[in-house]
């Protein structure tokens, strides 16, 4: 009886160990279920945007009917980041991934990922008309030391969102947004003011974005920043990567702008959600970006809101233009029908139906004579605004090295001279020794 | 040679073939004593060694792994993407002591630590020797102050930022009641810190009060009762009666609330993220940001041991100049 028990406990416990070997090995690499080739796409995309993208798939998989879309949903974009890297270790990556510019240096340099050109340049590639169709300012992030390793999914910039309400009570003109940034700080001025006399503003002109440098809304706010340094003519780094350039004259016009804005409108009580702030009437204007677009139709009803380019600097008009990039693994075991869904993505018609159904930026210039988009864009002019401003949306030059570092640097320097009330100039050089500190350390 | 064996020997079942008569009783007795190690070593060693196995390759490769590869990587340059490690020796080391961003990582962490622990063991004393006097409704406050403690640091965060907002928080508007201008308590260089250390001496204090009531449980009533008879007062009693037998209770609570304060993470994360001018990010923060926004592998396992080093050098310090006075008290 004793004997028996044993040989139950033995046979149990071997048997649950193995099975632990095998759910650990049971990570579907087994891509192909009969003729259909299956691929696996790995993305962070908010979760308003998921129905837009599974109708998309849909179309792609009833158009080639051969390859199946795998989409898998990974909650943020850190994390799948983190994600990215263990599956790479480990021999599990997916064919194609949603990626932040940012960790482009650490996928290339670790040959985890392919040129673009490799399946640009085949048989069934994209031809040279349709390559310059695509914003420069995309293709410029999407490439790491000027050779293409991803293509852009969407597009996004920023533009103005201001209350037309607050506006006309100010005694301004809602259909005469500020255009400069003289107007902008004289709006923001007469746009704030203390109503209860207790020595708070209640309701504040202009949002400037302060976070926490460390904090996970610092890359949003050096974001928000980088059109005031392109506008007022400045750069974030030379052409040689030897140098950051973003404490340049231009540089600290920018930031002093920031500053002012800062002080003058007393922000440093401010709470920092803003479109808490500006959804129940205590905020007049802020940046903000299209993927919001859908959300504030329900959540702004009770207003009469609208976005407006940004104001122009001295320099030039400008505006920063992002979006996501999506890159085929080495690991894939398809990678032609990976690189078939990628250049799927880059027709017109299909970047119009996602721009209209997901609320991002179409990423070519062709996608504006699709008539639907057309009709669209005339239905919705906030929509247009971004649209239009994809023209002189630019791209930070991408940072080869050292990337979440710098923009990071450039999150302190803000810091700096608003919460730590340094001169603009200085705080971007403190913050510019650090970065070409960093630079130096670079083996070319 | 010697026939009387036991009767119910022979009536065993089990060995009834046994050839019993040829054995002397030492042979029977060896016989006996080796089926019964077999039996012992069957049971504790394999047995016991198959219901531990799933536990053993957990912690191997989960926890005595790491350790001893993340001491591998302090000499190595490695982005996590790549599949080779570069060795780089001593570099990262040396790269870390002569960061100032490190050296002011590292005062943080004190200004964390000498903010929480004293406070929070003086605290914690007070109130489980205020609770175990005969008062009403003492458990139910045992209770209360014992609730932060489960709660998830996650939460508790968020409830303390909502708590401390400039414009609806329930800080600055109690303070407005006397009459003091609203602070952005988490965005104010001096306040952060500050605030962050109300937080954690909330969030700890719980644990210590309990380990406290035990260790003043613990102390006979009698001592008390000869001091009375002596004329002890009620100070007199707790400084030359409670305090010295609660002497390792608290000589544990502070190497724990130590090592605890050192290595603070979730709170800071969720509360400042390390700011306003990082004036909040502390080590574990920093450690964290390297490791897993930079992809420094290398670098962050350079940290994550020194703060070892620190650690091993101040329970040291502390288990040879206090144990002697702990234990002479007792």
């Amino acid at each position: 009886m004793r004997l028996y028990n044993k040989n139950i406990i033995t046979k149990l416990l071997i048997a649950s160990l193995l099975l632990m070997g095998f759910v650990g090995c049971s990570s579907d690499k087994s891509n192909s279920s009969g003729d259909k080739v299956q691929i696996t796409f790995w993305h962070s995309f908010v979760s308003s945007t998921v129905p837009a993208l599974n109708s998309l798939i849909d179309e792609f998989e009833k158009e080639f009917p051969g390859i199946d879309v795998n989409a898998q949903y990974v909650p943020t974009g850190d994390a799948l980041a983190q994600k990215l890297i263990t599956s790479v270790q480990s021999n599990t990556a997916p064919d194609i991934s949603w990626i932040h510019a940012h960790y482009l240096q650490d996928l290339v340099q670790s040959k985890a990922i392919y040129r673009m050109d490799h399946f640009i340049d085949g048989e069934n590639g994209l031809s040279e008309e349709t390559m310059n169709d695509i914003y420069p300012a995309l293709l410029q992030y999407a490439s790491w030391k000027d050779t293409l390793y991803s293509l852009p999914m969407e597009a996004t910039n920023l533009a103005l969102l201001y209350n037309k309400t607050m506006f006309r009570e100010a005694g301004l003109d809602p259909e005469q947004p500020p255009q400069t940034w003289e107007e902008l700080k004289s709006y923001a001025k007469k746009l704030t003011f203390d109503e209860d006399g207790d020595g708070r503003n209640d309701q504040i002109g202009f949002f400037v974005p302060i976070y926490p440098a460390g904090g996970p809304q610092s890359g949003w706010m050096v974001w928000q920043w980088m059109p005031f340094l392109w506008q007022s003519g400045g750069y974030i780094v030379n052409n040689e990567q030897t140098r950051v350039l973003y404490n340049s004259s231009a540089g600290a016009q920018a930031l002093k702008l920031w500053q002012d804005l800062y002080f003058a409108l007393d922000l440093s009580t401010f709470s920092t959600d803003f479109d808490a702030a500006f959804s129940a009437g205590h905020l007049a204007m802020a940046m903000d970006g299209p993927w919001n677009l859908p959300r504030y139709k329900d959540l702004l009803q009770n207003l009469d809101w609208a976005f407006a380019p940004l104001p122009a600097g001295e320099e030039k008009r400008a505006t920063i233009a992002g979006g996501e990039y999506l890159v085929i693994f080495k690991q894939s075991e398809h990678p032609d029908a990976a690189w078939q869904f990628l250049k799927w993505m880059t027709r017109p018609e299909t970047q119009a139906k996602w721009s209209m159904d997901s609320g991002y930026l179409p990423i070519r210039h062709a996608v504006l004579d699709v008539p639907e988009f057309q009709e669209y864009l005339d239905e919705n002019p906030n929509f247009k605004v971004f649209v239009e401003q994809m023209e002189y949306a630019q791209a930070q030059r991408s940072l080869d090295y050292y990337s979440m570092q710098i923009l990071r640097h450039i999150g302190e320097a803000i810091e700096m001279a608003t919460v730590g009330e340094r001169s603009p100039q200085e705080a971007l050089n403190i913050s510019a020794k650090k970065s070409n500190d960093l630079l130096d350390r670079v083996e070319r | 040679m010697v026939p009387n064996l036991p009767t119910d020997e022979l009536n065993n079942p089990e060995q009834p073939n046994l050839p019993t008569d040829s054995l002397s009783p030492e042979t029977q007795r060896e016989s006996e004593a080796v089926e019964y190690n077999e039996n012992r070593l069957d049971k504790s060693g394999i047995q016991a060694f198959l219901f531990l196995s799933p536990t053993l390759v957990i912690v191997l490769t989960f926890i005595v792994f790491p350790i001893f590869f993340s001491f591998y990587l302090s000499f190595h340059e490695w982005n996590m993407f790549s599949t080779n490690q570069k060795f780089v020796g001593l570099e990262n080391y040396i790269r870390l002591l002569s960061d100032p961003e490190f050296w002011q990582v590292l005062k943080n962490t004190l200004i964390y630590t000498i903010g929480t622990v004293p406070v929070n063991m003086a605290f914690s004393l007070a109130v489980a020797y205020a609770l175990l006097q005969k008062i009403k409704g003492r458990k139910l406050l045992r209770t209360m102050f014992f609730a932060p403690v489960i709660i998830s640091p996650v939460a508790a965060a968020v409830i303390w930022r909502w708590l401390y907002d400039p414009n609806y928080g329930l800080v600055n508007y109690s303070l407005n009641i006397f009459g003091i201008d609203p602070i952005n308590w988490l965005k104010h260089p001096q306040g952060a810190m500050a605030a962050l250390i109300i937080v954690g001496i909330w969030k700890y204090f719980g644990i210590n009060m309990v380990l406290f009531s035990a260790g003043l449980q613990a102390i006979p009533e009698h001592y008390y009762e000869a001091a009375e008879i002596d004329g002890a007062g009620r100070f007199a009693k707790f400084w030359n009666i409670t305090l010295p037998l609660l002497a390792p209770t608290t000589f544990f609570i502070l190497i724990m609330s130590m090592i605890t304060s050192i290595q603070v993470f979730d709170l800071v994360y969720v509360l400042t993220s390390g700011g306003p001018l990082g004036s909040t990010e502390v080590l574990v923060v920093y450690l964290y940001d390297h490791a897993f926004k930079f992809f420094n592998m290398g670098y962050a396992s350079a940290v994550a041991y020194v703060m070892f080093a620190i650690l091993i050098v101040l329970t040291l310090v502390q288990v040879k100049y206090m144990k002697s006075k702990v234990y002479k008290a007792i």
